[in-house]
């Protein structure tokens, strides 16, 4: 094995060995419950179960409990449910994309990333779900043979696109996340001492046992599912987008948007990682596999997946000029001008503007800044589905279907029940699974470790002398 | 590693440069004989448009080519890899046409301005003015982005990206002076930072440049995606070339450092962004094939009435060729196979560009690929080729001194 | 009847492992299989043992979801009953093509990938409830350990190669007799 570059930032700091990475991050595991996880939970558990009093409102009651009118027929729903979807882009995105270019650092966040696109993506089908107005017969939205006089789902609709998409992401998202999962369960397994954990774990590990030809099939199954994951990322958002783009609403029939939405999404999901991650590393004691080195890194691609979406607004808005459609300059005016404008000017600031912070090293190398930052980006990408959807559609052709939006209690209730019931998710994934991948992370140890980097310097010093 | 010390110096040769020579008389004479031929052509608002689509397009596809190196030396730098330590030279003698490709972009755009071509519509005499007979309404309300504006910009364009390309060689040729093997990395973390500034610039000019000399050709037609959409075959018109001359090389028994990972690296490159133009191009496409906007759908129209078999042909060779031939490791592996899908590739993004200026410019005269293509194509590739080579020349084909040396030298995957 | 022993050569570390195998190998002895914590590059061909062939068989899975995605739309938008809907060309799957490619996309990636991964697990046999199939816990922790069946005479080659290189233990984990083949 050569070791890389000296120039490198070592990846796991301390003195290191393969048993003490089993330790450290099994330990959370082992260990008592503690008291604070207890708290979060309960705080999560009580806002998903007004999630759900407001989704079961919702069911009985149907969708005019919401915000949502005539002119405003998509509001908080799709708000959210973009929302949802573009955050579940960066587990993928780090574990697949960071994959294929070699990224070593991505081993630290890869499967709490991962973890965290499942949780997203359930939400974001929540949404989908309910908002057809009789979730009960969801199964519609399938190409099923039916009763119906042989009619099929259209499938020219964007909308029918989406449900293919996020089926194919959600599940591809877990089945990857699990084989990874699977030798880390064998290495638990094989420490509980425990009789009901050890049973529970030696399910979950399939019966794994690190034989010569199954590493062999993993790692090909990684790169293959690795592969497909990428465009997958990259579909699944910009079908997304074709929700929008393929009517020809002024704001929304714009080409730009498929890859603008992905960086977006990919912008967002960091964010989120970021903030999850802080609070995991500080709470398990993780500061040795997460190191500063490593929020550097996600907030440089902040700043690159943020300035992307930066340049996709301005671009927006110079074609809307340049086209000289009266209605394509009026929707832009309208955002940025508009009743609404607050919503618009609060997407650029946080967007466009806050990330820009992390050029500067001191900024993008602490660690409360950084959590400030991720907090404020994803406010400022909730914005941005906003502004997309809701004061456009506020204002369109005909002057006369003008309307104005307020969301409802039932809107309100439904978006913090979802980040509870995130946090639930979040939390048992934290408790109950290894937060940080154990079987990849040695495989770096002897490269990127910091006491073997040193090692070999000395090594190398020695061999100078020598000469 | 033993490295042949001879080898190291690129040496531009008689065969090559005669090579090199051949193309440019036989491109020489075939510009030469298409103003001839394309002068016989009379047509209203038609004036050797065929022709100086032609010049304009070669121009404009190499200089693209050498920006697109220029963007991956940069790229390279502010990403920390060490992959590609190996192949530097190539990437950065592949990005120093770029002065030349500008000086006769320049040079075309001046003369647009005497009137002596027609490529941009908006440089018509009186074309935002109401009493005039070349008045156009539409064209009108978006003057403001041309005239001075647009030669602002295109100035800007130029100096900026001439003097980054420039200054990340010159660090490059710094670094080397040290010896090998020393610990003083001055003059990479001095290119570190220039690289990320310059993927700032290149971010906004990338786009801004593609909407003022490409996308104002079809003057009343917009697209939010242009911008990304010409990077994106840029890029891989950079990958395509610079894989196709990583062979070459190691074939006339220069760059035996190079491992085989790092070319199998640059087939998964023209893999990838084989696959992302094809994503953009879909992307523009479908959203304007389904929304049908008129103000939008005339630009496929044009393409669809009179260039059907180009439009479909450039998109099969661009992203069925690379995605079947190139998806499996054996074939990223077979450098004879990887150099013949790089020239495919290769010629694909050039005739992505005609099929970007002709509609415009020859638009319904259009009669299908012929030797003017031919005959330009070859002398612009001359030229290119000559000039790269040339720079090889000037400078080892192994960085000495660089972080990443030994990464690069030992790269298996 | 042949006996031959069964034994389990532990290793702290990836390096001698792989040293080890090498060397065990050029002494004509087979290596029956191996147990590490991690993939440790390499160890795969040096013990032997063929490339896997998992990614092809994941293309034409990959093949498969694109005929069927393409068959069900021809079928149903084409065929079975033509709806005009916001005037989409839908007389002819060539002309609505551009409103299929999402969807034949999204199958081509979950039939590639989905019955990739049910192969892997099937051809492994991993499933759930499945016993552990490393011998010794300590191999999903830090050690390595190589699974030998050897002669008697090997048996101590292998002990000699195993011990040079480093091997912490070389535990003799009883015998199996083998019918000679005639």
């Amino acid at each position: 094995m050569h070791p890389e570059s000296e120039i490198r930032t070592p990846l796991i700091l301390g003195n290191k060995t393969y048993k003490q990475i089993t330790d450290d991050i099994i330990a959370p595991i082992e260990g008592k419950t503690s008291k604070w996880w207890y708290f979060l939970f309960t705080v999560s558990l009580l806002t998903a179960l007004w999630g759900i009093a407001s989704f079961t409102y919702t069911i009985g009651e149907g969708i005019g409990t919401w915000g949502s009118n005539n002119s405003v027929d998509w509001a908080w729903d799709i708000t959210n449910f973009v929302w949802w979807i573009g955050i579940g882009h960066a587990g993928t995105l780090i574990s697949a994309v960071l994959l294929l270019f070699r990224q070593k650092w991505r081993m630290a966040i890869s499967r709490a990333a991962e973890a965290m696109t499942i949780f997203a993506v359930i939400n974001a089908g929540l949404y989908v779900s309910l908002h057809t107005g009789r979730p009960w017969v969801d199964y519609w939205l399938f190409p099923l043979p039916n009763q119906f006089g042989s009619l099929w789902p259209n499938f020219n609709s964007p909308l029918l696109w989406d449900v293919f998409a996020v089926t194919t992401y959600m599940t591809v998202s877990i089945v990857f996340w699990y084989m990874g999962l699977i030798p880390d369960f064998a290495t638990i397994r094989d420490r509980m001492v425990h009789k009901g954990w050890k049973k529970f774990y030696s399910i979950l590990s399939f019966g794994w046992g690190g034989r010569a030809k199954h590493w062999q099939r993993l790692e090909e199954v990684s790169l293959v599912l690795a592969g497909l994951s990428t465009p997958l990322v990259f579909s699944v958002h910009s079908i997304v987008s074709f929700d929008f783009a393929t009517s020809i609403l002024p704001g929304w029939h714009t080409t730009i948007f498929p890859p603008y939405f992905v960086s977006g999404a990919v912008f967002s999901g960091f964010a989120m990682v970021l903030t999850l991650m802080l609070v995991v590393r500080k709470a398990y004691k993780l500061e040795e596999y997460l190191t500063i080195k490593h929020i550097e890194y996600m907030n440089i691609l902040i700043i690159v997946t943020g300035s992307i979406v930066g340049v996709a607004y301005l671009t927006e808005l110079f074609m809307a000029w340049y086209s000289g459609v009266e209605f394509e300059q009026y929707a832009f005016l309208n955002r940025a001008t508009g009743p609404m404008a607050w919503s618009y000017w609060a997407m650029m600031t946080c967007n466009v503007i806050s990330p820009q912070l992390f050029w500067i090293k001191k900024i993008r190398t602490s660690i409360l800044a950084t959590f400030i930052l991720s907090i404020v980006v994803n406010i400022g990408m909730w914005f941005e589905r906003f502004v997309i959807i809701v004061p456009t559609l506020c204002r369109t052709f005909l002057p006369s279907s003008w309307a104005t939006y307020t969301p409802s209690f039932v809107d309100i209730g439904m978006f913090i029940g979802t980040i509870g019931f995130f946090g639930v998710l979040f939390l048992l994934f934290s408790r109950y699974f290894p937060v940080i991948a154990i079987a990849e992370t040695k495989t770096i140890l002897k490269t990127s470790g910091e006491n073997f980097k040193k090692l070999a310097a000395s090594h190398k010093q020695h061999q100078v002398e020598q000469h | 590693m033993h490295i042949n010390k001879e080898k190291l110096q690129f040496v531009f040769d008689a065969k090559a440069k005669t090579f090199a020579y051949t193309l440019m008389g036989i491109g020489l004479v075939s510009i030469i004989a298409m103003f001839i031929v394309d002068g016989q052509h009379h047509a209203e608002h038609y004036h050797l448009n065929r022709a100086w689509a032609n010049v304009f397009s070669g121009a404009f596809f190499f200089t693209a080519l050498s920006l697109g190196a220029a963007f991956f030396l940069g790229m390279q730098y502010a990403a920390e890899a060490g992959w590609a330590t190996t192949i530097k030279r190539v990437i950065e003698a592949t990005s120093l046409y770029l002065p030349y490709g500008l000086s006769i972009l320049f040079l075309l755009f001046i003369l647009g301005q005497l009137h002596i071509h027609h490529i941009y519509h908006w440089m018509a005499e009186g074309i935002a003015d109401p009493s005039s007979p070349n008045y156009d309404p539409v064209i009108a309300g978006k003057i403001g982005y041309f005239g001075w504006f647009w030669w602002l910009r295109t100035i800007l364009y130029i100096v900026l990206w001439t003097w980054f390309t420039l200054q990340l060689r010159k660090n490059s040729l710094e670094a080397d002076k040290y010896e090998l093997g020393g610990d003083n990395h001055a003059y990479h973390w001095k290119n570190v930072k220039l690289g990320a500034w310059f993927m700032v610039v290149f971010a906004v000019t990338s786009s801004t440049s593609a909407w003022d000399w490409i996308m104002s050709i079809d003057t009343h037609w917009y697209s939010t995606l242009f911008g990304w959409y010409t990077f994106s075959g840029l890029w891989i018109s950079a990958i395509s070339f610079m894989t196709l001359l990583i062979i070459w090389l190691r074939k006339n028994g220069y760059l035996e450092f190079v491992t085989e990972s790092t070319i199998h690296d640059m087939g998964k490159w023209m893999f990838a962004i084989s696959f992302l133009w094809t994503y953009m191009y879909f992307s523009q496409f479908m959203l304007i094939w389904y929304a049908d906007i008129p103000e939008e759908v005339t630009y496929f129209q044009i393409r669809w009435e009179s260039y059907k078999s180009l439009m479909w042909f450039v998109l099969f060779i661009n992203f069925a060729f690379p995605m079947v031939l190139l998806m499996s490791r054996d074939s990223k592996r077979n450098f004879n196979f990887l150099a013949f899908v790089g020239t495919i590739v290769f010629i694909g993004h050039y005739l992505d560009v005609i099929m970007m200026v002709m509609p415009g410019t020859v638009g319904k005269h259009w009669t299908g690929i012929s030797w003017m293509e031919v005959g330009t194509f070859l002398f612009y590739l001359g030229l290119f080729i000559f000039v790269v080579l040339k720079n090889l020349e000037k400078a080892p084909l192994l960085v000495r001194n660089h972080p990443f040396l030994e990464e690069s030298l030992h790269l298996h995957t | 009847m042949l006996k031959k022993n069964k034994i389990h050569v532990i290793f702290g570390d990836e390096e001698p492992l792989m040293n080890a195998v090498l060397e065990l190998r050029k002494a004509g002895i087979r290596i029956k299989d191996a147990f590490t914590p991690f993939p440790v590059h390499g160890l795969d061909a040096a013990m032997g043992i063929p490339r896997t062939r998992i990614a092809i068989a994941s293309f034409l899975f990959g093949i498969t979801g694109t005929s069927l995605a393409t068959l069900m739309m021809w079928y149903m938008m084409i065929y079975d009953w033509p709806n005009d809907i916001g005037g989409k060309p839908n007389w002819a799957y060539y002309y609505n093509m551009p409103a299929f490619i999402p969807i034949t996309f999204e199958s081509t990636v979950f039939c590639a990938a989905h019955l990739m991964v049910l192969t892997y697990l099937l051809s492994s046999w991993l499933l759930p409830g499945v016993p552990p199939k490393n011998p010794d816990p300590r191999t999903t922790d830090d050690k390595f350990m190589l699974y030998l069946e050897l002669t008697d005479e090997q048996s101590k080659l292998a002990e000699d190669i195993a011990k040079k290189n480093g091997a912490e233990e070389v535990n003799y984990k009883g015998e199996i007799y083998i019918e000679p083949k005639y």
